[in-house]
């Protein structure tokens, strides 16, 4: 089978997996397409979770037995909560906006095709670890700690969450081979799945369809030019603003607060945390600052927390049960101690992020957005949630830079561009945030 | 009013989409071409790991699985070496890729002169015995004497 045909069959198994979820009426609310995306999304975060678990249980991977055993998990988690339907998504006209932004996005995402396609838009890292690690995986059938402990394969940070590793993997089973042609391509259609959906899933009431896919155009354009600047294909950094953008555009909906919507959120957020580092930092900021308006519903406020913490909780749970019973998590600290920061470097880490920045296109996918914000006025309450994850983003960044002992410039050139990739993203969902009529969450409350 | 203003978050959140996309767009190399690159790295952001990939990946045509293998740089180089380590866990599943240099510094030789086969990058190796198997304006793949 070919590669990208393999990446076709795993992307339907994972739309398979997640469908017993957002097959259910509580997911009515959302367009077609979107709940197609979603759940290929949500199926893909369940079979990671699986695999990780058969890897922990020394249970050899099987393709069949993984897919079953997500769409398992994803049925009684949707009949566990009890979800609720709700009224399905109104039909209308197309109005010329939103068709006008369709047409920036598809541009945008032929770009990232052709830049991948041609080889310009390259990760090294695909190459250096995260192929390397998937091939192994596919190849022993489960995540191999003997070959991520060995010496000379530490490089290959075997700490690092498995979800990008393990869906690489996956699609090595499924096509036979580790294909790196499509690989690499899963940057374009990520970005290509992403722009279907976003729209689809800000969208909560018809007025509001234009500016829901002018901001998603705006944020797909944001990552397909950082994207084909900093090299991103084939690395975890689409799959992880694939996972946050959709999460949070889930918050910012009228009906944010429903319990269907509240757990896909979280398993989204799961896919974030699993996806690398800073999306377990993304994850708790979100989660957190989703539950601070609820702080006004004291009733619902466990059962939220709940839908909302649990998925993250329990994919790291079993990254952390696999990766600490086989002492994968030794090299860790590679980047130094948690508690010790080089505040020495403080002055260069900001000059070489702006230096760094400056060079990925001038830093225009950070500018623009920020401008566009601006322009279009005082941001709304509900603009906090994006806003606040931005914050969080770049203060994470600025954290981890200040771990380093030496002088941080060559990591900060290599990473700072896509490390700050969600920024943009956030800029363009606060930009949608409340001028879609109504506040998240006012809608789909419930006494659940 | 509303929806003024979502109609205009809306007009201006497009403005900055186009331009986004049109520069995505302008930074594709189209005076390189979008047609497909010989390796991955040529129109990369670092097209200098593109003549050890390429190199590698016809290697993996003549070192059977099961060999064990190091690549050197011809002249030494700590960083080629490196960058050759990895390109060789990846390009070269099955076979065990012994590190002539690891994150840039040299190893021991003891570590990888039990090799079965050695990759060369760059030009070929003064004194060396017999054949190569393979060669390539990148470099060579010898097969180290008495060895299957």
């Amino acid at each position: 089978m070919s590669g990208i045909a393999g990446l076709a069959v795993t992307a339907l198994l994972a739309a398979a997996a997640g469908s017993p979820l957002l097959s259910r009426a509580a997911f009515r609310g959302l367009t077609a397409p979107a709940r197609v995306v979603l759940s290929a999304a949500a199926g893909a975060v369940l079979l990671s979770f699986a695999m990780t678990l058969f890897s922990f249980a020394g249970v050899s991977w099987n393709v069949a037995f993984l897919a079953g055993t997500a769409a398992l998990i994803a049925a009684l988690a949707a009949r566990g909560l009890g979800i609720p339907a709700e009224p399905r998504a109104a039909r209308a006209a197309v109005p010329p906006l939103a068709s006008a932004a369709a047409a920036c996005s598809i541009a945008a995402v032929l770009a990232a095709a052709a830049a991948t396609e041609s080889g310009a838009a390259t990760s090294v890292d695909l190459f250096f670890f995260w192929g390397p690690k998937a091939q192994q995986f596919a190849a022993a059938r489960g995540v191999d700690a003997a070959y991520l402990d060995e010496f000379f394969h530490r490089f290959m940070h075997p700490y690092y969450p498995p979800l990008v590793a393990n869906l690489q993997a996956f699609a090595a089973l499924v096509t036979g081979r580790f294909a790196w042609g499509a690989a690499l391509a899963t940057f374009p259609l990520l970005l290509a799945a992403l722009a279907i959906a976003l729209p689809g899933t800000l969208r909560a009431a018809a007025p509001a369809r234009g500016l829901a896919a002018a901001a998603s155009a705006l944020a797909v354009g944001a990552v397909a030019l950082i994207g084909i600047r900093a090299g991103i294909a084939g690395n975890g950094d689409m799959p992880l603003v694939f996972f946050e953008a959709l999460a949070v555009a889930l918050l910012l909906r009228a009906d944010a607060r429903a319990p269907g919507i509240e757990l896909l959120s979280g398993i989204l957020l799961a896919g974030a945390a699993t996806a690398k580092v800073e999306g377990f930092v993304f994850a708790l900021a979100a989660a957190a600052l989703a539950l601070v308006p609820r702080l006004r519903a004291p009733d619902t406020l466990p059962a939220s927390a709940v839908r909302l913490l649990a998925p993250p909780v329990l994919a790291l749970g079993a990254w952390f049960l696999f990766g600490g019973s086989r002492g994968l998590f030794r090299q860790s600290a590679e980047y130094g101690p948690f508690g010790v920061l080089h505040l020495e470097h403080a002055r260069g880490i900001t000059a070489a992020i702006g230096a760094t920045l400056a060079h990925t296109a001038k830093a225009l996918p950070y500018i623009v957005p920020l401008a566009c914000l601006v322009a279009a006025g005082r941001p709304t309450r509900a603009a906090l949630l994006p806003l606040g994850l931005a914050a969080a983003v770049v203060v994470f960044a600025l954290f981890a830079y200040l771990h380093m002992a030496g002088d941080p410039r060559l990591w900060i050139e290599w990473s700072a561009p896509r490390v700050l990739m969600p920024v943009p993203v956030l800029l363009a969902l606060a930009l949608y945030a409340g001028r879609a009529g109504g506040e998240p969450g006012r809608e789909g409350r419930s006494p659940r | 009013m509303s929806r003024l203003r979502s109609n205009a978050a809306a007009a201006v959140a497009l403005c900055g989409a186009g331009l986004l996309a049109a520069l995505a767009l302008w930074s594709l190399p189209w005076k390189a071409g979008l047609g497909p690159a010989p390796t991955p790295f040529d129109r990369s952001a670092v097209p200098q790991l593109a003549p050890t990939y390429g190199l590698l990946a016809a290697a993996a045509g003549v070192i059977p699985a099961g060999a064990s293998f190091a690549v050197r740089a011809e002249p030494r180089d700590a960083g080629v070496e490196s960058d050759g380590h990895r390109l060789g866990l990846a390009l070269l599943p099955g076979r065990r890729v012994l590190p002539a240099a690891y994150l840039g510094v040299f190893t021991p030789e003891e570590i990888w002169r039990d090799a079965d086969y050695v990759v060369v990058v760059g030009r070929r190796p003064a004194g060396a015995d017999g054949a190569p198997l393979l060669e390539t304006p990148a470099g060579s793949v010898w097969r180290r004497p008495g060895r299957p």
